[in-house]
């Protein structure tokens, strides 16, 4: 629902650059960053038969992208330790901004447009300890910083907004790297946890699962339409082990593990890189490119099915239910009736596909 | 005129590319029988045990069963992606066999008696590991012939039997067709033919960092630490041939694969045996002695020389490396 003060910010923002919307680029319902046989890095639109609607390069590899929700541009996080995020023209390729951390801060994976792409969020930690920090950035000038605050734990990776506009759910993923490179310091003390942050940044809740599980570290998110909230882990712990790798958390519940059996959690190499609702929020999805693997779940935590797919990682909702993305340039739909292939293009489909 | 067929056959290879005539070996002179074997071996174990089900009867078909598995166990695609875990369920960090077995027997639970009922069973309180541990583990290899162990036994004979003629059937009837039909327009599992050979390869590589890591590195563990009990297969003695058996069947499927020589490979693989024969203990229960672990590190170095070997002459040669996204780890 667009509340008055969404509908004034998305104004301002698109008055003040006139900028080109997403139909000027073939209007995608996603964006994803690839890499091609060459090397070069892209960043591609996709529309939902996934084929290319746009594609502009890239001056490194990224981790993940965030799409404003009107204007034709994306923010591209680096990889961690994060240096840099760049905010690119969907059209042209051309880097509108550069933006850098504060100092002492890295960007730590992810972000997302807020205030109808008034406000950009992202996620940050201090390199010394990994304490974790959120970054509000204007946009309509030019993506100046404007604020930050706690994220209330350490090494926060994914962030999204509640359905009530306001409210933030951050995944602290409880693991201190090095401030240099991605050495783990702290995996026998780690302690990761989901946090609800309203919008000046004060703590409404904080969600920690049983102390067995303090190894899975909570790393990205989905959340539903009615405030349903995913969240995907990676097992940090000795190999084997074949915890759940998802949780399903609504506000002021217990956190619902979601198992499948053994034998299917088991294959998952403990890793889950991505997770989505279906279109529909029937269904809920992790994705592990190490298992080569998705299982789907149904939304009160019950197993569903899995689909195999070599370096499986990217998802996200799609007409059928959702679509995957893999790092041999493969785009499946998966419904009821199973996986269907939509598209093959000549390229390493990265982490995560963003929806528009 | 022979010209012309000779340019015509380059033609067609070409066209049906090294890929797919790779893929169709690897399934009809490997795979496929393997699995054809394996389910032989487990109704043979099945025969034995309902004639005789005390441990010292079943010793030769269960390590028949074993051999026959270790030629495709490493496998972790199609039915055996989850399949192979309910058969071969190790490691098993947590301690889910013992626990699942001793429950069972404390209870004498009327599933043994149900074959229906038995399927649904934990998949660490079934297969080839569960027989092991009632067969070979003195908490319970006394089992008398009218006993509640013995009819535990024959209930995991039984069930293994059925599992690998499944997965017999889910390969020969259901997933060799989506490897041959790779690229086809409704194959979402193998959008390219290309991707079934990756496919297959992979498997292969995996395969052989499993010896590497578990079979080899778990009872290795530290050098301050040696962890014997953690060995594949100790209590049937079976953990050095488990390391060969599945090395060799690597190098069998590669050379199925492959349709050029492999002598590289084939070099590293009886170097990989000359190390074997040098261990003293077949259930490396002497690796707490630092010669015996020396020893053990020796043939660990072997199979990654194969697996380096395996990688220089099929990987680099169809250009194939390891997932994009699953080096990432993001």
């Amino acid at each position: 629902m667009t509340t008055r003060r969404n509908f004034l910010a998305s104004l301002v923002a698109v008055t003040a650059s006139p900028r080109l919307g997403w139909a000027a680029v073939g209007s995608p319902a996603y964006i994803a960053a690839a890499q091609l046989p060459d090397g070069v890095h892209v960043l591609v639109g996709l529309d939902l038969a996934g084929a290319e609607t746009f594609r502009v390069p890239l001056p490194a590899r990224g981790h993940a992208g965030a799409a404003h929700p009107a204007q034709a541009e994306a923010v591209v996080f680096a990889r961690r330790p994060g240096y840099f995020a760049l905010v690119i023209d969907a059209g042209t390729g051309r880097v509108l901004h550069e933006l850098m951390p504060p100092k002492g801060h890295q960007f730590n994976g992810h972000g997302v447009y807020i205030d109808g792409g008034a406000t950009l969020v992202t996620v940050e930690q201090m390199a010394e300890g990994s304490a974790g920090r959120i970054g509000l950035w204007d946009v309509a000038s030019g993506y100046t910083r404007i604020d930050g605050f706690a994220t209330h734990g350490i090494g926060p990776h994914d962030v999204r907004l509640m359905p009530d506009g306001r409210t933030l759910v951050v995944a602290n993923g409880g693991i201190e790297t090095d401030p240099t490179d991605r050495t783990k310091l702290n995996l026998d003390t780690m302690c990761p946890n989901l946090a609800y942050l309203g919008a000046g940044g004060d703590l409404l809740e904080k969600v920690e699962l049983d102390q067995e599980l303090a190894q899975n570290s909570i790393r990205h998110l989905a959340v539903a339409s009615d405030g349903r909230v995913g969240f995907a882990m990676q097992w940090e712990g000795e190999p084997g082990m074949g915890w759940p790798l998802l949780g399903l958390h609504r506000r002021g519940e217990r956190p619902v593990l979601a198992e499948a059996p053994l034998a299917d959690e088991l294959a998952m190499k403990g890793y889950a890189g991505s997770v989505a609702f279906s279109a529909d929020e029937s269904e809920i999805a992790i994705t592990s490119p190490r298992g080569g693997r998705l299982n789907r779940f149904a939304p009160d935590g019950r197993f569903v099915a899995a689909e195999a797919r070599e370096d499986v990682c990217g998802i996200a909702p799609h007409p059928d239910g959702f679509i995957a993305s893999d790092g041999l340039g493969g785009l499946i739909a998966l419904g009821c009736e199973g996986a269907r292939p939509l598209a093959r293009h000549e390229c390493a489909w990265d982490n995560h596909i963003v929806p528009l | 005129m022979r010209l012309a067929i000779a340019f015509a056959l380059t033609v067609a290879q070409a066209l049906a590319g090294p890929a797919q005539a790779g893929v169709n070996e690897a399934l009809d002179d490997h795979i496929l029988p393997g699995f054809e074997r394996f389910a032989g071996a487990s109704a043979d174990l099945d025969a034995a045990a309902r004639a005789d089900c005390t441990a010292p009867a079943l010793a030769v078909p269960f390590h028949a069963a074993f051999d026959a598995w270790l030629a495709v166990g490493d496998l972790r695609l199609g039915p055996s992606e989850t399949g192979a875990l309910a058969i071969a369920f190790w490691p098993d960090t947590r301690g889910f066999t013992e626990k699942t077995l001793t429950g069972l027997i404390q209870q004498e639970n009327p599933i043994a008696n149900d074959p229906e009922a038995f399927a649904d069973l934990s998949i660490a309180g079934r297969g080839l590991f569960a027989i092991e541990m009632l067969m070979f583990d003195p908490d319970f290899a006394d089992y008398g012939p009218e006993s509640y162990g013995c009819a535990l036994v024959r209930a995991l004979t039984a069930d293994l039997a059925r599992q690998a003629a499944a997965l017999e059937r889910g390969w020969a009837e259901s997933f060799a067709a989506v490897l041959r039909s790779a690229g086809a327009a409704d194959n979402a599992r193998f959008l390219s033919e290309e991707e079934a050979v990756r496919a297959i390869y992979t498997q292969i590589l995996a395969g052989l960092q499993f010896t590497i890591g578990s079979r080899i590195g778990r009872p290795m563990g530290s050098f301050e630490r040696p962890r014997p009990a953690r060995a594949e297969a100790r209590r049937s003695g079976r953990s050095l041939t488990n390391v060969l058996g599945a090395t060799e069947a690597s190098v069998m499927l590669a050379e199925a694969l492959a349709d050029w020589p492999l002598p590289e490979t084939r070099a590293a693989l009886a170097r990989v045996r000359d190390t074997a024969a040098a261990i003293e203990d077949p259930a490396f229960a002497d690796v707490d002695d630092p010669a015996a672990r020396f020893r053990l590190e020796v043939l660990q170095q072997a199979v990654a020389a194969m697996a380096s070997s395996i990688e220089t002459e099929i990987g680099a040669r169809l250009g194939l490396s390891a997932g994009f996204n699953a080096q990432d780890g993001d």
